[in-house]
């Protein structure tokens, strides 16, 4: 399987690095074509301007710096998110990724008025989420866990219709120990071949 | 009341800027003290650097990037925020405002890996936004921006604080009588802010 790895975390050293390290090589032993976007390493640019906005509901984004990532979202059977939770959601910078990349006439299409939107990306089978949360695990239910919900609801919902998911985090970040970081990058292993 | 609009649109003509501008105008109006923070004017950067998550637990001094923005919503008694839901969130620039100004000491602190919310010089929060789809797909996605406002927001500024959430869903199907009643709906609650 065609298999994409979205990457975000400012600090290469960081225990998201990590993760994404142990789930790139677990998809390489399985064989998998994979390929890494890493949105702080090439200094994306999360914020859509005036005139992106203005043309959104009419055609694909025409900028340059989009078309990789455009081409990767087309090419992709399968995709991995890597990334903090920062205040129940996504980094701004992932964020910004989806609203640019995730665009009309690339993940989507709307049709005349009145009719509901068309996906454009049932080549997806497979997302998976992979990432930490500073609050413990009821705390984020309780708040409703917002960033798993714009992922795996509203970004899937775009995707193949039998889009299998998975979502791990390692919560209570801020009290984790080495034990409990490498437990967490034991499930993802665990997770991930049998996904 | 000090109140700090936090303001997240590319397009000048849009609807979400009328509005914006509406919001402005009738707080003065009411006598409040506005602080008008354009996102997109102010080219704010919503990406947390390398250099930011490193020092994110640290006391941040005056020369640090973010801190005109710390200093900004600590003044404020109030928060009112007006932008578009994109990707049922929000646009990644005001996404950016929470990662990179809403710090250890600023919003909560941290006690033995737990958090304390600790923004309680706001008193009330207020948000105005438009989904582009309707009420009901919102509802089936969970809808998280409501979610983020009505229980992470709250949950942060001072307990028992006022919390509205005002939402046009459907905008890919409003009309001018759609939006002139939210508009005035608006109105309404910003005259009685």
């Amino acid at each position: 399987m065609r298999w994409l790895v979205v990457y975000c975390h400012p600090v290469p050293e960081s225990f998201c690095a990590g993760l994404r390290d142990v789930a790139i090589e677990v998809l390489n032993r399985r064989g998998e074509d994979v390929r890494l976007v890493d949105l702080y390493a090439e200094g994306f640019d999360p914020v859509m301007g005036c005139e992106e906005r203005r043309a959104y509901n009419d055609r694909a984004p025409g900028d340059p710096a989009l078309a990789p990532h455009i081409e990767n979202l087309k090419w992709a059977e399968a995709i991995l998110f890597v990334y903090p939770t920062w205040w129940y959601g996504l980094p701004a910078m992932l964020k910004g990724w989806l609203d640019r990349v995730w665009a009309m006439d690339v993940a989507f299409r709307l049709p005349d008025e009145g009719k509901r939107i068309v996906s454009l990306m049932p080549h997806v089978q497979r997302i998976g989420v992979v990432t930490t949360c500073g609050a413990p695990w009821w705390w984020s239910v309780v708040i409703g866990q917002p960033g798993r919900r714009t992922i795996l609801r509203g970004m899937r919902a775009l995707c193949a219709w039998r889009c299998r998911t998975f979502y791990l985090a390692h919560y209570d970040m801020d009290r984790s120990t080495a034990e409990s970081r490498a437990a967490f990058l034991d499930k993802l292993k665990r997770r991930l071949e049998k996904f | 009341m000090n109140i700090l609009v936090l303001y997240a649109h590319p397009v000048e003509t849009s609807y979400t800027a009328g509005l914006h501008e509406m919001i402005v105008e009738r707080l003065r109006a009411a006598g409040h003290l506005v602080d008008d923070c354009d996102l997109y004017a102010e080219d704010f950067d919503p990406r947390l650097s390398r250099q930011e998550r490193l020092a994110y637990h640290d006391t941040r001094s005056q020369g640090d990037p973010a801190d005109p923005y710390v200093q900004r919503l600590l003044k404020a008694d109030a928060l009112v925020l007006s932008f578009p839901v994109w990707n049922y969130g929000y646009p990644a620039i005001l996404k950016g405002f929470f990662d990179r100004v809403f710090l250890p000491g600023v919003s909560f602190k941290l006690v033995d890996g737990k958090v304390r919310p600790s923004l309680h010089n706001i008193r009330k929060v207020a948000t105005v936004t438009t989904y582009g789809g309707s009420r009901f797909r919102a509802m089936l996605m969970g809808d998280p921006p409501r979610k983020i406002v009505k229980r992470m927001l709250r949950a942060t500024v001072k307990p028992g604080a006022p919390v509205t959430y005002l939402a046009h869903y459907s905008m890919n199907l409003s009309t001018d009588v759609s939006r002139e009643r939210f508009s005035a709906k608006v109105a309404a609650r910003m005259d009685a802010f």
